[in-house]
């Protein structure tokens, strides 16, 4: 027999006038392979219809089911109960509105995000859809595949102590997504653009290197190192502002 | 199809001062780093013989350098106060915020940044009595520094309270630097720790040992 685990889970429905935020109990045997995303199944299946999780490709792909897993930000279906204690608390992620108990809307927020820091490439050269594509060097494109690896779960701002006490901070997601267009050949914004979007205390001057986001992200991107690159870059941005005045 | 705005007209350039700011913010902090060590090292003379202390604070005293300097020192600690000040939560609800969210995370450096802000108001405080105290009773001489301390326990427990405070405010600062600007990368980050965690042990154990010099020092 398995261990028997314990799971405490927040409940709250904001769309019923009844529901208070609350903790509430289940228990479940544990099985082989068992990840969280089974497991909130299994209790959804079979003690309570009624809880609210989000969930899509249990791969580690959609980022669908990031949530507070024993106080650390993280994804459902990555998650092993075999490396948890037998007691394990599941609240919903910080920062993002929440929908109903583990779920939270993280589309909204990432929606606004993308607008801020314009995240498409920035071209004058129209599309023509018959030529072939341009080329890029394999170094180039492996870089920006590389920070292109966010699966946007939240998990990296539900962790960052800045986003918790500044809303309009962009977050480790929204910094690195800039990275991402500006090694992109083929985004024609300049530097000056850049650090319209996040020279600032809003983006990569608010950072206060905690680095939780490089701690908790389940991708295990670089942001430690992307975080540090482009405050160094925006930094002598700065500095070439200031002394051109 | 969208028409993309930005690359299409001539960016202007921007004047936020944010960035400046984080500079200066660095940079008072690294000032401070270096005064700290060599300040500490200066007193920590004391160790080696009280003669080389009295020497070497005599010396500033003569040229000058410390009756210019202390107060300049002083403005760059209130500057460095100011500047980092711009992140610290101040009010009740940013501070219950950033405390829920490092009992929450049990994440180390989170914690580490909650002490960093807590030791800054701490040594905002006993560092200004610290610096009126010795700059307004000049000479420094390490028989008077010895008498201070004898006469009155109070200040040794002062300078107990305040030197390791200041040694583990510097480190963390220090690390964070390291990582914040990317001075050191992600295949750096534990050895940086480990050898940041060094520093605070090596100059706690410095200070801590200068003040009982000072401390048993026949008067």
């Amino acid at each position: 027999m398995g261990r028997l685990l314990k799971f405490n889970i927040f409940r709250y429905n904001p769309q019923d006038p009844e529901s208070t935020p609350h903790m509430e109990s289940f228990v479940l045997e544990e099985t082989d392979s068992m990840t969280l995303f089974i497991v909130l199944n299994r209790i959804r299946e079979e003690q309570d219809p009624s809880l609210q999780f989000d969930f899509c490709c249990r791969a580690g792909i959609c980022g669908s089911c990031g949530m507070v897993i024993n106080g650390r930000p993280g994804l459902a279906c990555h998650t092993k109960t075999k490396d948890l204690p037998e007691e394990i608390t599941l609240l919903p992620l910080p920062v993002f509105q929440l929908v109903g108990d583990l779920s939270v809307d993280t589309g909204s927020w990432f929606r606004e995000l993308y607008d801020t820091v314009e995240s498409w490439i920035h071209t004058k050269k129209q599309f023509d859809p018959n030529a072939p594509e341009e080329r890029m060097e394999d170094a180039v494109a492996e870089s920006i595949y590389e920070l292109d690896r966010c699966i946007e779960c939240g998990c990296c701002v539900a962790a960052c102590g800045t986003a918790r006490m500044r809303p309009d901070f962009l977050g480790a997601a929204g910094i690195n997504k800039v990275g991402r267009f500006l090694i992109d050949p083929r985004d024609e914004r300049t530097e000056q653009d850049y650090y319209e979007i996040i020279g600032n205390d809003m983006g990569i001057f608010g950072c206060m290197g905690l680095l939780a986001c490089e701690d908790v992200c389940p991708k295990h991107m670089p942001l430690q190192d992307q975080l540090g690159f482009l405050r160094r870059k925006m930094g002598i941005t700065a500095l070439k502002n200031f002394f051109r005045k | 199809m969208q028409v993309p705005l930005t690359a299409n007209h001539q960016s202007l350039r921007n004047h936020r001062l944010d960035g400046v700011l984080d500079w200066a913010q660095m940079l008072s902090g690294v000032g401070l780093i270096l005064f700290m060590w060599a300040h500490m090292l200066l007193v920590g003379s004391v160790l080696l013989s009280p003669g080389i202390m009295n020497g070497i604070a005599d010396f500033f005293e003569s040229s000058g350098m410390a009756q210019v300097g202390g107060p300049l020192i002083f403005l760059l600690f209130l500057g460095h106060f100011v500047l980092a000040a711009r992140k610290i939560p101040f009010r009740l609800e940013g501070q219950k915020t950033i405390l829920e969210q490092a009992k929450l995370l049990h994440h180390q450096d989170t914690w580490l940044w909650v002490v960093q802000a807590t030791t800054a108001m701490v040594i905002l405080i006993m560092g200004a009595i610290h610096m009126w105290a010795v700059l307004s009773d000049l000479p420094i001489v390490a028989l008077k520094c010895a008498e201070t301390l004898q006469k009155n326990s109070g200040w040794l427990l002062f300078y107990l309270v305040l030197a390791p405070l200041v040694h583990v405010h510097l480190g963390i600062g220090l690390y964070r630097i390291a990582v914040k600007w990317g001075f050191v990368g992600r295949a750096g980050r534990k050895g940086l720790k480990r050898f940041v965690n060094l520093l605070i042990l090596v100059s706690v154990g410095i200070s801590v040992l200068t003040l009982f010099r000072f401390w048993f020092m026949t008067v």
